[in-house]
C-alpha cells in the first residue's frame, strides 16, 4: 500500500473513533452509523453474492433477525442495555443458524431461482413476525432505555459498530485471498468445473451463506438498540435487502474494496440527493445512476481501477 | 481399477448407454471410440457422477462410486476434461491450476506453496511462460492442455480425456500424443480417453473399446478393433462392409 493511502486511512480511522466525542452535529454521527452499518451488510453480502455469484436478495432478513434476537434476550432476561454488546453476539449465531436452514435447500438452485427464493424469504420472514404475539406482532417490541446519557450511549454504539464494520472488512478481505475465496470464485466462473477440481461446493457455499448471515446479525442487534423500538416493517423492510445487492454491485462485488465503495458512496449520494433535490427528483436520478452504472461499468465502480491496473502488467 | 456393471442411462426414451460392461486395469491407456451420439460423453459424465446410472454399479479401486457426487469421485482420485473445454475464464492460467492444487489431494491447503505446486504443473505442461495471462488469450492447443493441466493437479489416479485432440492440426496432434505418454509415465497415471481422431489413438492406446447405440460392440487391441466387421459398418455403414 502507498504511504499516502496509508496515511489517509489512518487519519479516517482516527477521525471516526474521535468523532461522536467531539459533540458533532447528531445528524453526522446517525448518518455515519447507518453507513457503516450498510458496510458490514453489503461486505457480508459479498461472500455468497459477490465472490460465489449466488445473489441474495434477502439479506436484510438477517438484520431483522438479528434485531429481533437481541431485543428478545434483552427483555426476556431483564438484562442491563449496556449488556447488547454481548447479546448481539447470539443474535449473530442465531441469524447464522437460520441461514444454514435456508441455505441448505436454497443453495442447490442457481441463478435467479435462487435470487427469488432469498427473496420470498425475506418477506416471508417479515409476515412471520407481524404475525407472531410473542415478537410483538404488528405492533413491533420497545426497547428498554438505556439508562445512561443519551450522547454517550450514541457514542458507545457508533464505536461498536464501527469496530464490528472493521472487522467484517478484515474477514472479508483475508477470505478473498484464501483457499476458501478462490473456491468460492470457482464456483462463480464454474460450478461444475470446480465439482471435478474435489472442491464440495454444497459445503463451500453453505459456509460463505452462513457466515455472511452472522455479520448483518451482529449489526441488527446493535441496529435494535439504537432504534431502541423495532418494528417488521423497519428492520425486515425489503428495500434493505435491495438496497445492499445495489450497493456491493455499485462498488464491485468482485472484490472486497467494492462494499466499502459502494455503500459508502450510495449512501452519500442518497443523502445529498435529498437535501438538495426534491425527493421524487432525487429518487429519478438515483434510478438513472444504476441505469448508466449497469450499461457502463458492469462490474462495478472498483473495476474501473483495477483495468487501469491489469493494463500497466 | 475401475469397474462398471450393467451400466444404463437413458434421456427420455433414448438409450444413451445401455446395459455396458467394461474394465479398466491399473496402468492402461484405453480409448474409447464410436461415431457421434453413441454414448461416450454419457459414459464419461456418469464415471465422474455428472449422472446418476438407471441401472447398474460403478466401482473405483473395488470401492463403489455409484451415485456419487462428482466432488467426491474427484476427491477419490479420478480427473477428468471436458470435451468443449472449460476454463474458468477469470483465472489466470495459474490460478486455473491452483485451484485445483489448493482443493485436490496433494493435501496443500496453503495458497503459497500450492501456487509454487501449479508452477511445476505447469512447467511439465509447457504452459509456463503464459502463466500469468486468462485461458481466453491462448490458442485451442493450448487451452486443451491447460485443460489436462489443471486436470493433473488435483493428483488424480485415473485420468478421463474427453476429445483432447479434437481440433487440432497433425502437427499438434503428434505433440499431444507424446504429451500423454509424458503425463502417464511422470505421474504414474491410467488413462481413459475418448477421441475420434483414429490415428491418435491407434497410435496412444494399449486397448480400445467400442461404443455404437450406447452398447459396446468391439474391445481389443488398435488393429484388432479396426479391421472388425462390426466398427467398421457402425462408421461406415453396411454397404461399405459388404463391398470389401
Amino acid at each position: 500500500m502507498k504511504p499516502f493511502l496509508k496515511t489517509l486511512l489512518f487519519l479516517c480511522i482516527a477521525g471516526a473513533l474521535a468523532l461522536p466525542w467531539l459533540s458533532p452535529p447528531v445528524y453526522f454521527v446517525s448518518l455515519l452509523f447507518i453507513v457503516f452499518m450498510y458496510v458490514v451488510m453489503a461486505e457480508s453480502w459479498v461472500l455468497i453474492g459477490g465472490f460465489a455469484g449466488y445473489l441474495s436478495f434477502g439479506h436484510g432478513a438477517f438484520l431483522g433477525i438479528g434485531a429481533y434476537t437481541t431485543a428478545l434476550l434483552m427483555n426476556h432476561f431483564h438484562l442491563s442495555p449496556l449488556w447488547v454488546l454481548v447479546s448481539a453476539l447470539p443474535a449473530g449465531a442465531v441469524a447464522a443458524c437460520i441461514a444454514a436452514v435456508i441455505g441448505y435447500p436454497a443453495l442447490r438452485l442457481r441463478g435467479p431461482y435462487f435470487a427469488l427464493i432469498t427473496l420470498c424469504f425475506a418477506f416471508v420472514m417479515e409476515l412471520v413476525v407481524k404475525n407472531l404475539d410473542f415478537l410483538g406482532g404488528p405492533e413491533g417490541l420497545w426497547l428498554k432505555a438505556m439508562g445512561i446519557d443519551v450522547g454517550l450511549a450514541r457514542g458507545i454504539f457508533f464505536e461498536v459498530m464501527f469496530v464490528l464494520m472493521v472487522v467484517t472488512v478484515l474477514t472479508v478481505r483475508h477470505i478473498e485471498f484464501s483457499r476458501f475465496g478462490v473456491g468460492l470464485k470457482a464456483i462463480k466462473e464454474d460450478e461444475e468445473v470446480a465439482q471435478t477440481l474435489c472442491v464440495h461446493t454444497p459445503r463451500v457455499k453453505l459456509s460463505a451463506f452462513v457466515l455472511s448471515a452472522f455479520f448483518p446479525g451482529i449489526a441488527g442487534g446493535l441496529y435494535a438498540y439504537y432504534l431502541s423500538y423495532i418494528h417488521p416493517e423497519t428492520v425486515f423492510n425489503i428495500d434493505i435487502s435491495i438496497l445492499i445487492v445495489l450497493m456491493a454491485l455499485f462498488g464491485g462485488g468482485g472484490t472486497f474494496m467494492g462494499p466499502i465503495v459502494g455503500a459508502i458512496s450510495l449512501s452519500l449520494i442518497n443523502e445529498l440527493l435529498s437535501a438538495f433535490l426534491k425527493a421524487e427528483y432525487a429518487r429519478v436520478i438515483y434510478g438513472l445512476l444504476f441505469v448508466v452504472l449497469i450499461l457502463y461499468l458492469p462490474d462495478g465502480v472498483m473495476s474501473f481501477f483495477r483495468k487501469g491496473k491489469s493494463a500497466d502488467t | 481399477m475401475l469397474k462398471g456393471e450393467h451400466l444404463t442411462k437413458s434421456f427420455g426414451g433414448l438409450r444413451a448407454v445401455s446395459s455396458l460392461d467394461f474394465e479398466i486395469q491399473e496402468g492402461e491407456i484405453v480409448g474409447l471410440i464410436g461415431p457421434n451420439g453413441s454414448g461416450k460423453t454419457t459414459l464419461f459424465n456418469l464415471i465422474s457422477g455428472f449422472y446418476r446410472p438407471d441401472e447398474g454399479r460403478l466401482f473405483f479401486k473395488e470401492k463403489e462410486i455409484t451415485g456419487k457426487p462428482p466432488y467426491i469421485i474427484a476427491q477419490m482420485g479420478i480427473g477428468r476434461t471436458f470435451q468443449i473445454v472449460r476454463p474458468l475464464p477469470d483465472f489466470t492460467l495459474l490460478e486455473n491450476v491452483r485451484i485445483a492444487v489448493l482443493y485436490g489431494r496433494h493435501g496443500i491447503r496453503d495458497v503459497k506453496e500450492a501456487t509454487g505446486k501449479a508452477e511445476e504443473i505447469l512447467e511439465v505442461s509447457e504452459l509456463a511462460d503464459k502463466m500469468h495471462q486468462y485461458p481466453l488469450n491462448l490458442a485451442l492447443e493450448d487451452r486443451k492442455r491447460l485443460e489436462i493441466a489443471r486436470a493433473l493437479a488435483i493428483n488424480p489416479e485415473l485420468l478421463l480425456l474427453d476429445e483432447v485432440f479434437a481440433g487440432l492440426n497433425e502437427k499438434e496432434i503428434e505433440k499431444a500424443v507424446a504429451f500423454t505418454f509424458e503425463i502417464k509415465r511422470r505421474f504414474n497415471l491410467t488413462i481413459f480417453m475418448v477421441e475420434h481422431v483414429m490415428k491418435a489413438i491407434m497410435g496412444a492406446c494399449d486397448r480400445i473399446i467400442v461404443l455404437h447405440h450406447g452398447a459396446k460392440i468391439a474391445e481389443g487391441a488398435p488393429e484388432e478393433v479396426a479391421h472388425h466387421p462390426e466398427v467398421v459398418s457402425a462408421y461406415l455403414g453396411k454397404g461399405y462392409v459388404a463391398r470389401l
